[in-house]
């Protein structure tokens, strides 16, 4: 069933259009995540879907609602905001509890909600705190309770993690994890981070400039990207491209529309000079304990990066590579995968 | 060791000169206030006798005096509630009107701040003399509205809107979106999120404000003429004989009554005064 | 959640569905500014613009009629009246004699009381205190220092052997007198002004010139001076403007005498509209004091705009 779907959506400031027609339909209980460069209006469109900003054109559903001019406390929808935005006057429950109360719930079953989502979140022993005397993690838990109490269809989070420490961040992101699963309610979650998109989504949507690059599960993005866009945007080192007629000699078939073709560095094996795809020279190699990461110069001179795990290869080491042909990814001249 | 030491000798030296030199110059500052009260305690006719400080007799009898000359306590009432009010109203009025240019999307919001903006540069006296034909075709004059209405809406009031406005911009926004989301209305966010972040804002808002309407002096003289409807200013500068001489013993103690319980709330809260003078005037 | 039903029936029921956000947003706007627009209006557009209509015309007191008189007032005021100049030539006296006095004595004291040492808080708390004290309050007392032969000052100045002058019974004396009256009962204010604009100078540029050699005065007149720049010209336009409305100090100390050697233009206004009641001629100099106020405020927008 859709819990919520965006039809050619749009959104200008003054005479700037920031959204520029976006599709999209969630599931219920979906955990979509956005992602894109910054800019690219993924806040925008996610205060839209709030009701923070108002929306300029296009149909806004949830549920089967169209709710383009409903305030946003009406939407059934909960956000979670990058600085927690607690209230800094109010103790925990309170805060947790602000929203029932504007609504009128009657004060015993306020405290059963805020009561049962602090069990939900170990935020039981804080109650009486006030924000300013909890962790950063802390915060971050009892802005997740806020949005938990009112029950929401839908789930906004902006960034939500990224004001913690890299450690808490790895933490915060699995307890989000099993929190789906426990509520099972639609989440939609905007993040610069890959991990958390990868590890989260069941449907990671590619915004750019105000448009939607692409839309599918993580495994999706990363083993069949759409466009050259969104097949360098997703995997960390970015995909190599290269035009096809550079390497049309060694490659082994290729659809005919191709004109670039892309290898993501951790597919590139290396052999002996001469004998792989490309051959080039090392100009780096950066240790990262897991791996290296060799930047290889082609000799047209572009650089090449490739995942590597083995012994040490010095700087000016000249070496081949290779790379299984099902792992090629080949784009047209505009761009978009050409199979 | 030694060079330290003489070093340190400089300073403390130093640290004196300047010192006495900043007494000397405080002389004219703290002066007044002293010779108006030590003559406020003075007789008729030791007033102009003696340039002593301590007066030979205390003459308490000139504070019960300037009660009996008019009807002081009353005008003393006078400015403290029109003083209050003004503060209140400017407080209510001019957090909404700032809080508005601060956070809200409308057409013409810009044009608004424009044209309140230019409010700013003109001076009341170029205003004066319509705004007083207008409150004597309403019936206002000799009332005390025109000293509550013109400092609340008039360049007074629309500096205390760009302070809020300044300070409202400076707020973090997404706790005002959480309200949102928790479901307050506008005014609500304004009232519940909004207004108590602004405590200091809104504590120079009315310590200026209300200190204005306090000494307000035009306005009321243009617009009271009753004793009765005095405010302090106006009640001040009058007591004279029947020829017109100041009554200077009493118009002097008059003055130390109005005069110091203002300087005594100044010396507690000095700090949190001068603060809110500061923070107005670089605006301005 | 089970018992989530009734919440999210009450969260869905709207108050006003036909209503878009926009709609809203820009009602709850006006509504906000509506009691301040409203005063704008009335109290101020509202006159600025009666005072243009009654310059140009002549009040007549017993028919209370007022009769279209075109320019005339302005030109009574220019070219006939040998008093205005005479007032514009007081206020501009009042302004020389102020601006540069207020502001070399605020910024010698926001110098002397930026720093820390015991005794700054004490210093600033007393030379602020005229600020907050009302000016008829403060000029009474003054007025009361400055009688002629009996006043404490010429007492004082008796007692070294100088005979003083009866201060606020000549011009000249007179309008001295309230020039330095009005700028110790001021002072404090560009004092804080000065004193923030300091404070906010990071303290590595007068380190870092001190380590280079550069004496205290260097550091002042290359370094602090210059970065006070924009400070300064504020200060000054407003000290400005300021003197040219100044009212009940002088009203309180002098009464405009003596000879009028004291009548500045805002004190001339005031004069001319309720005590002589002539109307049409006090609206024409309120326009002129408009227009000089107007060209000092847009002078600073230009140079403000010059620097940055
Ligand atoms: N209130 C506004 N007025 C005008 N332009 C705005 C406003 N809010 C956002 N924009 C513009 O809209 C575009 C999208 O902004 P948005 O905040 O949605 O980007 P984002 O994808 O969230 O970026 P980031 O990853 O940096 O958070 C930006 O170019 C921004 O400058
Ligand atoms: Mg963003």
């Amino acid at each position: 069933m859709t819990s919520l779907s965006l039809n050619n959506v749009k959104k200008h400031f003054g005479r700037t259009e920031v959204i520029r027609g976006v599709d999209l339909s969630v599931d219920d209980g979906e955990f979509v995540v956005f992602v894109g460069p910054s800019g690219c209006g993924k806040s925008t469109l996610l205060r839209m879907i709030s009701g923070l900003e108002d929306i300029s054109s296009g149909v806004l559903k949830i549920g089967n609602r169209v709710v383009n001019e409903t305030p946003p406390a009406r939407r059934g929808v909960a956000m979670v905001f990058q600085s927690y935005a607690l209230y800094p006057h109010l103790n925990v429950r309170d805060n947790m509890g602000f929203g029932l109360k504007v609504r009128k719930v009657p004060i015993d079953e306020r405290a059963r909600r805020v009561m049962e989502a602090a069990r939900t979140l170990k935020l039981e022993p804080l109650l009486d705190r006030f924000p300013r005397e909890l962790s950063g993690g802390q915060r971050q838990r009892v802005a997740i309770g806020r949005a938990i109490v009112g029950d929401p269809e839908v789930f906004l989070f902006d960034e939500p993690l990224s004001n913690l420490d890299a450690e808490l961040r790895v933490h915060m992101r699995s307890e989000i994890a099993s929190l789906h699963k426990r509520l099972g309610s639609t989440m939609i979650y905007v993040t610069h981070d890959q991990i958390e998109a990868m590890t989260l989504a069941d449907k990671i949507v590619v915004l750019r400039d105000g448009l939607v690059e692409q839309v599918g599960t993580p495994r999706e993005l990363y083993e069949r990207p759409g466009n050259l866009f969104v097949a360098q945007f997703i995997g960390s080192p970015k995909m190599n491209i290269l035009p096809v007629g550079s390497v049309a000699k060694a490659l082994p078939v290729r659809p005919d529309s191709a004109a670039h073709v892309g290898m993501r560095p951790e597919d590139l094996k290396l052999t002996d000079p001469g004998s792989g795809l490309v051959s080039g020279k090392v100009l780096l190699s950066e240790y990262t304990g897991a791996s290296s990461l060799l930047h290889v110069e082609l000799p047209d001179g572009e650089i090449f990066l490739v995942a590597y795990d083995g012994p040490t290869i010095d700087a000016d080491t000249t070496l081949g590579l290779t790379i299984a042909p099902d792992r090629l990814h080949f784009f047209d001249s505009a761009g978009q995968r050409a199979s | 060791m030694t060079a330290s030491l003489t070093r340190r000798r400089i300073r403390i030296i130093n640290q004196i000169c300047w010192t006495l030199a900043l007494c000397i110059v405080a002389i004219p500052f703290v002066f007044p206030f002293l010779w108006m009260v030590s003559s406020g305690f003075k007789s008729a006719a030791e007033i102009f006798g003696s340039p002593s400080l301590v007066p030979r007799e205390w003459q308490w009898q000139n504070f019960i005096d300037v009660f009996k000359h008019q009807p002081f306590a009353r005008q003393y009432l006078n400015s403290l509630y029109i003083a209050v009010t003004v503060t209140a109203l400017t407080l209510l009025v001019s957090s909404l009107a700032g809080y508005a240019l601060a956070r809200m999307r409308f057409a013409g919001a810009a044009l608004v701040a424009l044209f309140l903006v230019s409010a700013l540069m003109v001076p009341e006296e170029v205003t004066i003399i319509p705004n007083f034909f207008m409150m004597r075709w309403a019936g206002l004059v000799d009332t005390h509205w025109p000293l509550i209405l013109l400092p609340t809406f008039g360049p007074q009031g629309i500096m205390a809107t760009f302070l809020m406005r300044q300070y409202f911009l400076a707020l973090p926004k997404e706790l005002e979106d959480a309200g949102k989301m928790d479901g307050l209305s506008r005014l609500g966010v304004w009232w519940s999120i909004a207004l108590p972040m602004s405590r200091p804002a809104l504590a120079a808002v009315a310590i200026i404000t209300f200190l204005n309407s306090w000494n307000l002096f035009l306005e009321p003289l243009i617009f009271v003429s009753s004793l009765d409807k005095f405010t302090l200013p106006l009640a001040l500068s009058n007591f004279t004989d029947p020829y017109g001489m100041p009554l200077w013993h009493l118009q002097l103690a008059a003055t130390s009554l109005a005069v110091i319980p203002i300087l005594v709330v100044y010396i507690i809260a000095q700090r949190q005064i001068i603060e809110s003078f500061a923070l107005s005037g670089v605006k301005g | 959640m089970a018992g989530a039903l009734p919440i999210r029936d009450t969260a869905r029921r709207e108050d006003a569905p036909w209503l878009t956000l926009k709609m809203r947003e820009a009602m709850e706007s006006w509504l906000f500014i509506s009691p301040t627009l409203a005063g704008f209006l009335i109290f101020f557009v509202g006159p600025l613009i009666a005072v243009v209509w009654y310059s140009l015309t002549e009040w007549n007191l017993l028919t209370q009629q007022a009769t279209f008189v075109g320019l005339d007032n302005y030109s009574d005021a220019l070219f006939r009246n040998p008093d205005f100049w005479h007032v514009i030539r007081n206020s501009v006296i009042f302004a020389i004699g102020l601006v540069p006095l207020n502001m070399a004595l605020a910024l010698s004291l926001a110098l002397a009381l930026s720093g820390r040492f015991a005794g700054v808080v004490i210093f600033r708390t007393v030379f602020f205190a005229p600020v907050v004290t009302s000016a008829v309050a403060w000029a009474i007392v003054w007025k009361f220092l400055l009688q002629g032969e009996a006043g404490f000052i010429n007492q004082m100045l008796a007692s070294i052997g100088i005979d003083g002058p009866n201060w606020l019974r000549e011009p000249n004396w007179a309008m001295a007198a309230v020039i330095v009256t009005r700028v110790i009962k001021m002072v404090g204010l560009n004092m804080i002004l000065y004193i923030a604009a300091l404070q906010a100078i990071p303290r590595d540029y007068a380190a870092a010139a001190r380590l280079e050699g550069a004496s205290g005065w260097q550091i002042f007149r290359w370094i602090i001076w210059p970065l006070l720049g924009p400070t300064t010209l504020v200060i000054m336009v407003i000290t400005t403007i300021g003197s040219f409305k100044v009212f009940d100090h002088i009203y309180q100390m002098t009464g405009g005498g003596p000879e009028n050697g004291t009548l500045v233009l805002a004190f001339y206004i005031y004069q001319q509209g309720f005590q002589f009641f002539d109307v049409g001629y006090a609206s024409a100099l309120a326009m002129i004091m408009f227009v000089v106020v107007m060209m000092l405020t847009i002078f600073q927008l230009v140079l403000r705009r010059r620097d940055t």
